[in-house]
């Protein structure tokens, strides 16, 4: 029962969403307005569900006293301050919600995400090597690129950007496409054997 | 170790300090490094821009990243606001991330402190937060009323009640949707909005991903692009030549003082506004920096490998 009405709904839904798509008639048409308006009802229960799973694992960790259990107690502390300070002095620009978002969010996330120009810097140091034909256009076609997209490569002469724009105008958009058919087809593949009940791996529980 | 060996085998702590340097010595001194603008960020130009002063169109920013990004999109939606702004387009914002709506906060009232005239709700409008699970369900109502997709603004006021909305109804009024986003390239706007609707779609996104736009580009699928700091960079020089000085949009003129050999000052407008070309003087120093270590890695490969060589036939 667990297993059978869970892939009743998915192979339901995904025959009439695949009829709501190809078939326009009024009757497709409401069933889609239905729909949103459950879509709009049920949205929100994700974010319980979310919140109170967050709590729970860190909450246990806590109890358990588990490697690291501090960065749970931040965790926590940190979704009540900022739930409260959101709830009561709202979230417009100039309350203590915006303080936090500012002063904490804002350079702690920009600080993780340019430890990558360092990352780039020391991984394209160590890997690109001129190994083979291959490598070697692929390091041609890097070192091109790099100088197009800031000014010094215009400053030495306009072929560099020009030849940027090729690269990335052609083989990188044919490459680019290739893959993304290839996703299409694989997401098609994968969807249909899904609606048909042969992929059921989501459902979970092994085999 | 040979000498061939050590080229290849820098300490990284080394190429990390050198790195650190090359960023913050050009934020320090600005290098004044010029800005050359490029097709896809004049088309979204010239296409937002071919709206001023009308009451009937509006365009539509979806703030779709979080922090972590904003050092290259922040600057991105400064110049599309301020852009609007200055041109009297119609304005209205969208977050279906809950750290997108701050920043939406944060991006207006730093470009409104210099647009006193401008009022929220009449020359702009922000939807604030709408949560990711109703994406599609409003992306696809607001073909048909936006008012009625979208409901409320950031305040909870009703749309349908706000002097922006006279003349909006749905996307015939929107002139261009552009997503600014850290993780996908407009994919919702130009699968559901238009082919459906119709609407013109523009991005902005992270340098990494600038690459993932071409080919969408070439089937006009997007309508321009601004890729990483560079994109954020030419908009803000567009906006300078143009917007500031009242003038219409011409390819000619954007080129011939972006790509000619005279220096465009920057020393009178406000650090908010230039943040981008500041901070592509330190990305083409980093970009020259990397280049080079991979050079002293390729000598070190080449003069090893001759070594070895002659070792062999010995």
């Amino acid at each position: 029962m667990k297993r059978t009405i869970p892939l009743l709904i998915v192979i339901i839904l995904g025959f009439l969403f695949v009829a709501y798509v190809f078939i326009p008639h009024k009757v497709s048409a409401d069933f889609y307005d239905w729909y949103m308006k459950w879509i709009k009802v049920i949205g929100p229960f994700a974010v319980v569900l979310g919140v109170g799973s967050l709590i729970m694992v860190h909450t246990s960790k806590i109890k358990r006293k588990a490697p690291n259990w501090g960065y749970s107690m931040v965790t926590i502390v940190a979704l009540v301050i900022t739930t409260l300070t959101g709830f009561i002095w709202g979230i417009q620009e100039g309350t203590p919600f915006m303080w936090i978002f500012k002063n904490f969010n804002v350079p702690m996330g920009a600080t993780m995400f340019s430890l990558l120009a360092f990352y780039i810097a020391s991984a394209a140091y160590k890997a690109f090597r001129a190994r083979s034909v291959e490598a070697t256009v692929l390091l041609i076609a890097a070192i091109i690129v790099m100088l197009g997209r800031v000014s010094i490569g215009q400053a030495i002469t306009h072929w560099i950007p020009d030849a940027t724009e090729w690269i990335l105008n052609v083989p990188n958009l044919a490459a680019k496409r290739g893959i993304g058919l290839g996703v299409g087809l694989g997401m098609t593949a994968t969807s249909l054997k899904i609606i048909l009940g042969i992929e059921r791996s989501y459902l979970g529980g092994g085999k | 170790m040979r000498f061939s060996e050590s080229l290849q085998k820098l300490d990284r702590r080394y190429i990390y300090i050198v790195v650190a340097l090359a960023v913050i010595i050009p934020l320090i001194f600005p290098l004044g490094l010029k800005t050359y603008t490029t097709t896809p960020v004049e088309d979204l130009y010239r296409h937002i821009d071919a709206i001023a002063g009308r009451d009937d169109k509006a365009i539509l920013i979806d703030f779709y990243h979080d922090p972590s990004v904003m050092p290259e999109l922040y600057p991105m939606e400064i110049a599309l606001i301020r852009h609007c702004f200055i041109r009297k387009i119609k304005l209205f914002t969208i977050s279906f991330w809950p750290t997108g709506a701050p920043i939406i906060e944060m991006a207006l009232s730093e470009v409104k402190e210099d647009f006193p005239d401008i009022k929220a709700n009449v020359d702009y409008c922000n939807f604030g937060f709408k949560p990711n699970a109703l994406t599609i369900p409003i992306i696809l109502g607001m073909g048909d009323d936006i008012a009625k997709a979208v409901e409320t603004n950031s305040e909870g006021s009703k749309l349908e009640d706000l002097p922006i909305m006279k003349n909006i109804k749905n996307y015939d009024n929107i002139q261009i949707v552009m997503q600014i986003s850290g993780s996908t390239s407009g994919y919702l706007w130009y699968t559901y909005a238009r082919p459906r609707f119709g609407v013109d779609v523009g991005v902005g996104v992270t340098a990494v991903m600038a690459a993932d736009t071409y080919p969408f580009l070439q089937t006009g699928q997007l309508l321009g692009s601004m890729g990483g700091l560079k994109g954020a960079a030419e908009y803000e020089k567009l906006v300078d030549i143009f917007a500031m000085k009242g003038l219409d949009y011409s390819k000619k003129k954007a080129r011939d003082i972006a790509w000619g050999s005279k220096q465009y000052s920057l020393s009178n407008i406000p650090y908010k506004y230039k943040k981008a070309r500041i901070g592509m003087d330190a990305q083409a120093v980093v970009h020259v920096l990397i280049i080079l270590f991979i050079v002293i890695g390729n000598i070190g490969y080449f003069l090893d490998k001759r070594a070895e060589k002659r070792k062999y036939v010995k």
